[in-house]
């Protein structure tokens, strides 16, 4: 049954009015409708007595008028074809947005249901029109959009334009010159009540501050992870292609790490232990590489024994909040103190902590993916998955250190999981527990299961030239026995791999002379115990060589706060009356730019 | 052993000491003002989330604990350098309105200067 453009103007105007009413009201006033349609309040009543007797609307008189479930279907479909036509006006025929909905308002009455299904059909069956409005389906249904505005939605949090819910065409004109239609990702960042206004950060970081009236018809929802992650990605980042990128930039850093060592029982060496060079390149404000590439004792040759070339870093940065970003690629394990932070102006000591080499085996990095943000005052978190060690190469005085895979076509059949927690919201103060687990045994034919688990916990505070440190860590290899014995069927030796290896270390640090144009001289004194050996599978027993502690006893002096000259005195010990380990004394040049 | 434990001892009570130190915050001038300390160190700032009264004056007192840094408030003309460590105290004032900025570091310092981001919320 066709009805006149007039009854359907009044069904419509219903079906918005009741969209409108307050929560519990059920009923348009007469004197809105009549306001809607353009005509005298007696006008409007007549027509609507009129509808009531066709059974499309429901009249209480002196009260208001709501549609029937014919009523709404009839209403319903006369949007879908006004909405249909603007999307078919826009995507088709080029009209701008602002221009096609009094184009709607004459067609909606004109076209035929088997016209308009032929342009759904056309335009893929669209669930909103060019202006986020819903597109009823062919039964009258319209789909629930789940939508706050620009007054309601979170503060400084990224959120998708989904609707502008005035259709005036200078206000539509206003929203797209300011990129704020359908699709946009913006973030509001502040409100001002006593102004009225609200202040939006959009494209290319650009703001923008609106009144309220404004930004009570921008209808938004908050992005959802993924969606974050595709709006990082360049395609849908929305800056136009003819549009300068100034947040593009590429930056080179690094540090160096020069030794002189003389143990004990040999010979004194001089080592260019560390040459690291780190790139940094900015796609955008919110795509993020990272890339660092070591040059280990300084010579890289052929199959010797001599330095190493590693990459140790190189990831892409997906900065979406400050409280969830995603980042991809070679990264370092965020286990301890030392892996994730160690130049040599930062830290005490010719070489690194015993605890960071033989517990955690720093530096360790690996391919994988993974999660990281802040929270709160100084609530930080990473979690990764990456791939496993290798067992196969663990051994009793280095423990699980050769087993690190580091992204070298690294065998992924199974995947590890790590993570870190730190707070660091005093000033000063860094408190952190970090974790890792994977399963190990994948180069064993037969395959069996070599679980390795990783806890750590460290703290350090540093005020006013007073440094301390405190790190924990052990770590559980399952089925050790059974590894032991593969390894001794492959090797012919057994290689006497603990169960446990546990290590712990604490430090007391304090600048004594702090002068800005002479540079600071720090002292230091730290102990460590460490045991390769400290539980062993049944039937094992531990070597007491490799139950060793140390006394390091030191100073630095930095010329300039990114440069270190080091000495230290390390005295190791172990619970062997046999073996003995070397005490040493060396001198370090550290640097960091 | 007994020097082993005198040393952990000796340690551990000087951590808990400054921790208590630390724990004392300063944030407080006089009524008209709010002092906020920010430390830089790469890669970050801290306090990293810090909430002031809206439509206060904030006097910022910034300080590096390594190497040169930046301090920026996305949003606002505020863009000041921080000199190396023990070279000085940077001092800004800021007057926000109601809303969160978020400020970074601006001047490269290393592999994770692009990580070094904060917010001050105002309310």
């Amino acid at each position: 049954m066709l009805h006149s453009s007039t009854v359907e103007n009044y069904l419509k105007a219903i079906y918005a009015g009741v969209a409108s009413l307050p929560p519990g009201q059920r009923l348009v006033p007469m004197g809105q409708l009549a306001s809607a349609v353009g005509v005298a309040p007696g006008t409007a009543t007549t027509m609507v007595k009129t509808l009531a007797d066709s059974g499309l609307v429901e009249y209480e008189p002196y009260a208001g008028v709501a549609l029937t479930a014919a009523g709404q279907k009839l209403a319903a479909l006369v949007l879908r074809r006004h909405r249909l036509i603007e999307l078919f006006l826009v995507r088709m025929m080029g009209y701008s947005w602002d221009e096609v909905h009094d184009e709607a308002e004459q067609l909606e009455h004109a076209v035929s249901e088997r016209l308009i299904d032929r342009i759904d059909e056309m335009l893929g069956r669209p669930e909103t029109d060019p202006h986020g409005d819903p597109i009823p389906n062919a039964e009258g249904l319209v789909k629930q959009q789940d939508s706050q505005t620009l007054l309601t939605c979170p503060l400084d949090r990224i959120v998708i334009v989904t609707r502008v819910i005035d259709q005036d065409r200078d206000f539509l004109r206003f929203i797209e010159q300011h990129h704020l239609k359908p699709g946009e990702a913006i973030e509001v960042e502040a409100r001002d009540a006593a102004a009225d206004s609200v202040r939006v950060r959009g494209r290319n970081d650009q703001r923008i501050t609106i009144g309220t009236r404004a930004a009570s018809k921008l209808l938004v929802h908050v992005a959802r992870a993924l969606l974050l992650l595709l709006l990082a990605w360049p395609a849908f980042a929305q800056t136009a292609p003819s549009q300068p990128r100034p947040t593009q930039r590429t930056s080179l850093s690094g540090y160096m790490d020069f030794h002189y060592n003389n143990p004990e029982f040999g010979d004194a060496t001089v080592d260019f232990h560390r040459f690291v060079l780190l790139v940094t390149h900015s796609f955008s404000d919110r795509i993020r590489f990272v890339g660092e590439l070591e040059v280990e004792h300084a010579l890289v040759e052929g199959l010797e024994e001599k330095g190493e070339l590693e990459l140790e870093q190189a990831y892409v940065d997906f900065l979406l909040t400050r409280g969830f970003n995603v980042r991809a690629g070679m990264m370092l394990m965020p286990l301890g103190i030392i892996n994730e932070r160690h130049e040599p102006p930062v830290y005490y000591g010719v070489e690194r902590p015993f605890i960071d080499t033989v517990v955690i085996p720093s530096t360790w990095f690996e391919a994988g993916a993974g999660v990281h943000g802040e929270v709160g005052r100084g609530w930080r978190y990473r979690a990764f998955v990456t791939a496993p060690l290798d067992a196969s190469e663990f051994s009793a005085d280095e423990g699980i250190r050769e087993g690190r895979q580091q992204g070298a076509e690294a065998n992924v059949s199974s995947a590890a999981v790590t993570g870190r927690f730190e707070y660091v919201g005093v000033r000063g103060l860094t408190l952190g527990a970090s974790g890792w687990s994977g399963r190990s045994g994948f180069q064993f034919r037969p395959r069996f299961n070599v679980p390795v688990s990783i806890a750590e916990a460290d703290a350090r505070f540093s005020r006013r030239g007073l440094e301390l440190r405190g790190q924990f860590a052990q770590v559980w290899i399952d089925n050790a026995g059974l590894l032991n014995d593969a390894l001794a069927l492959r090797a012919g030796v057994n290689p006497n791999i603990a169960r446990a290896i546990r290590g712990f270390s604490l430090e007391s640090g304090q600048r004594v002379i702090s002068n800005a144009r002479l540079g600071e001289v720090g002292a230091f004194l730290r102990y460590e115990n460490f045991d390769t050996q400290f539980r062993m599978p049944s039937g094992y027993v531990p070597l007491r060589e490799f139950d060793r502690d140390a006394w390091v006893i030191g100073a630095n002096y930095w010329p300039d706060p990114d440069v270190a000259i080091k000495m230290d005195y390390s005295i190791v010990g172990s619970q062997s009356s046999v073996v003995r380990a070397p005490n040493s004394f060396n001198v370090g040049l550290g640097w960091w730019f | 052993m007994k020097t082993m434990l005198r040393a952990i001892g000796v340690m551990v009570g000087g951590g808990a000491m400054a921790a208590t130190m630390a724990s004392r915050v300063a944030s407080a001038a006089d009524q008209d003002t709010q002092v906020v300390e920010i430390t830089a160190e790469r890669f970050s700032f801290t306090p990293s989330e810090i909430r002031v009264k809206a439509g206060s004056r904030v006097e910022i007192r910034l300080r590096s604990e390594d190497t040169a840094h930046g301090f920026r408030i996305k949003g606002t003309d505020i863009d000041v350098e921080l000199a190396k460590r023990g070279r000085g105290v940077k001092t800004i004032t800021f007057e926000p309105q109601t809303g969160r900025y978020t400020f970074e570091c601006s001047q490269l310092c290393g592999a994770g200067h692009e990580f070094m981001r904060g917010v001050i919320i105002a309310e």
